[in-house]
């Protein structure tokens, strides 16, 4: 190796390899938001994957006597009204709240997405058909919608998965169904059926590759906003049951206490905040890349 | 103009004809109705059966759907199965309610938001900027319910004052009506006034990009009326589509305010109705609020084929 050190190349002096650090610079100069929002969301991730790491406390762990506690160097968060830390609630309240938004949300893209491929590929009655189905879904406001659904089926987690599912389906369905028919025209379709390849092939093969970072980018955006109308039936005691520690569930037991315990809806409300906050800037600059394309 | 309206508005009918469809199936497809709520563990099967024949529960799906459609398009949404009223009666206050609520969201997210936007949009790049857009996103990722819960614990706090419990009507006290309407306002309002402020700044950004613009700076235009004549112009347009979507996401939004903050509004009335499966309330509430979002829709359609000619020509 040792002798080829000194051959001077005309790359050798201005190709540098890409460090973490400069990466990290310059994306904290040209987007400090992108930035910002990758941090915050990692270390939700962490608290996510790892609630252990971060308290040693119980989420379950009921002690009537320290029943609500402000906030203290012993609950960081204080304790709500049966003496639970309300720290270990919101930090082991993550993993659930994610899992049950991110989840619901990837079976709406899944169906969603799929959905509309095949509507914008197909065209003619199958188009006509899921547009107007589609059209009724949307006519009702998201959230709406999630309330009717949590409330007639009745609150259970289950029901919550579906009813969040339900909601976002047709925004997906928009996006693949018009990805998908400005993908279907073009020349590399064409030049692909012209040698003979199967129409399900080139749907699933050419189109749908295409038409994939439209819904992925859809997925980051939404995402903030179902965890908000997560939240928000959970608080109208729609979501999640107590004693799971979602954050929904979380900030509906502290309604009753609002003035006198405060700390039981201001934690788990900020840790809602800071997620969607998160997902935000995240899906803001994916969204600034696509359209730049 | 005349035949696109008629389209569109087919359009829309067969769309509510649908989503009331969905809903009036929706709601009788799971177990458990009003009967077996009422009896709860008392009285037996002749007197439950008796009580849905009375309902009209004991007939197939689709002819209680028939039947309730035909009485819809007299006017008659029914009576309530609960509280014995009028259908049509409860929404109506309902509606009042909640229609006071969301155009006075609109009225404060339009006067806070349009200015700030427009502000963003010319400092664009600039701390003044920043600082709006850092609000801006702050605003959208806040659960809107607990801004409010967060409104009424600094509220109470700082001056040791909180809103009256019971709902007062704007015809009785304007004063007090408002002193109960300004916090379930402010919450709903924080999150319209940054989607307007985003949505605005967009707008100013792009238009000042644009070559007519820039054609008019080199030539010397005061700037007072480049901004006038060819800003808030061409950002006024968007403005109104953008109004109709809020009005939409403020209708979504009452739901969970008016169950916070206990208004007799729409959004109370249908989660009540959900409850005690009250199934005329629930069915006439929801067709309201779906046929108040096309309502709306159409309406921007409209405004917005007036205002802008190019919208005409394709």
């Amino acid at each position: 190796m040792a002798q080829y050190q000194n051959v001077a190349t005309p790359e050798n002096g201005s190709r540098k390899e890409p460090h973490l650090q400069p990466l990290l610079l310059r994306m904290a100069r040209r987007e400090p938001g992108l930035l910002l929002g990758l941090v915050l969301l990692v270390f939700i991730f962490l608290v996510a994957l790892f609630p252990g790491l971060f308290t040693q406390a119980s989420p379950y762990a009921v002690d009537v006597n320290a029943a609500m506690m402000p906030p203290s160097a012993g609950h960081w968060f204080g304790t709500d009204d049966t003496g639970r830390d309300l720290f270990a609630r919101v930090v082991y309240g993550t993993r659930i709240t994610l899992a049950i938004c991110g989840g619901s949300l990837l079976i709406s893209a899944f169906f969603g997405g799929l959905l509309g491929l095949v509507s914008g590929f197909l065209g003619g009655w199958v188009d006509q058909a899921l547009g107007r189905l589609v059209d009724v879904l949307l006519s009702f406001p998201p959230i709406i919608l999630g309330v009717i659904i949590t409330g007639v089926l009745g609150p259970a987690t289950v029901n919550l998965i579906l009813a969040l599912s339900i909601v976002y389906v047709p925004v997906f369905f928009r996006i693949a169904r018009a990805g998908t028919l400005s993908e279907k025209d073009k020349t590399y379709v064409e030049a692909a059926r012209s040698i003979g390849i199967s129409e399900p092939t080139i749907l699933r093969r050419h189109v749908t590759r295409n038409v994939m970072p439209l819904i992925l980018t859809q997925y980051m955006i939404l995402f903030p906003l179902i965890l908000q109308i997560q939240a928000a039936l959970g608080f109208l005691g729609l979501g999640v049951q107590p004693p799971t520690p979602d954050w929904g569930a979380i900030l509906e037991q502290g309604k009753d206490y609002i003035l006198y315990a405060p700390w039981m809806s201001l934690f788990p409300g900020l840790a809602v905040l800071l997620a969607a906050l998160s997902l935000m800037l995240v899906g803001r600059a994916l969204q600034r890349r696509i359209d730049q394309r | 103009m005349g035949k696109y309206l008629v389209k569109r508005l087919a359009a829309s009918l067969l769309t509510a004809f649908l989503a009331s469809m969905l809903v009036f199936l929706l709601v009788r497809l799971v177990p458990g109705d009003v009967v077996a709520q009422m009896m709860g563990q008392a009285g037996g099967e002749t007197a439950a059966n008796a009580l849905r024949e009375f309902f009209g529960l004991d007939q197939p799906i689709y002819m209680q759907y028939l039947a309730w459609l035909m009485k819809v398009l007299q006017g008659d949404l029914g009576v309530s199965w609960t509280r014995g009223m009028p259908v049509t009666t409860m929404i109506g206050q309902a509606f009042l309610v909640t229609l006071e609520i969301g155009l006075l969201t609109l009225l404060v997210a339009t006067i806070i938001g349009v200015p700030l936007g427009i502000l963003a949009g010319i400092y664009e790049g600039r701390p003044l900027d920043t600082a709006i857009q850092s609000f801006n996103i702050l605003g959208l990722a806040a659960p809107v319910f607990w801004v409010g819960l967060m409104l009424l614990v600094a509220v109470s706090s700082l001056f040791s004052w909180s809103p009256p419990l019971r709902y007062v009507p704007p015809t009785r006290s304007l004063g007090d009506n408002l002193a109960i309407l300004a916090l379930p306002i402010l919450s709903l309002g924080l999150l319209q006034v940054a989607a307007y402020s985003q949505f605005v700044r967009q707008n100013v950004v792009s238009a000042l990009h644009q070559e007519y613009v820039r054609t008019a700076i080199a030539k010397g235009v005061p700037v007072r009326i480049i901004f006038f004549k060819h800003i808030l112009r061409n950002v006024l347009i968007p403005i109104i589509t953008f109004m109709g979507l809020i009005l939409i996401q403020i209708l979504g939004g009452v739901v969970i305010i008016e169950s916070l903050f206990a208004l007799p509004g729409l959004g109370r009335l249908l989660l009540t109705a959900i409850e005690t499966r009250d199934y005329p309330v629930l069915q006439g509430a929801l067709l309201i609020v779906v046929v108040a979002a096309m309502v709306v829709n159409l309406l921007v359609d409209l405004a917005y084929r007036l205002i802008d000619p190019r919208v005409r020509v394709s």
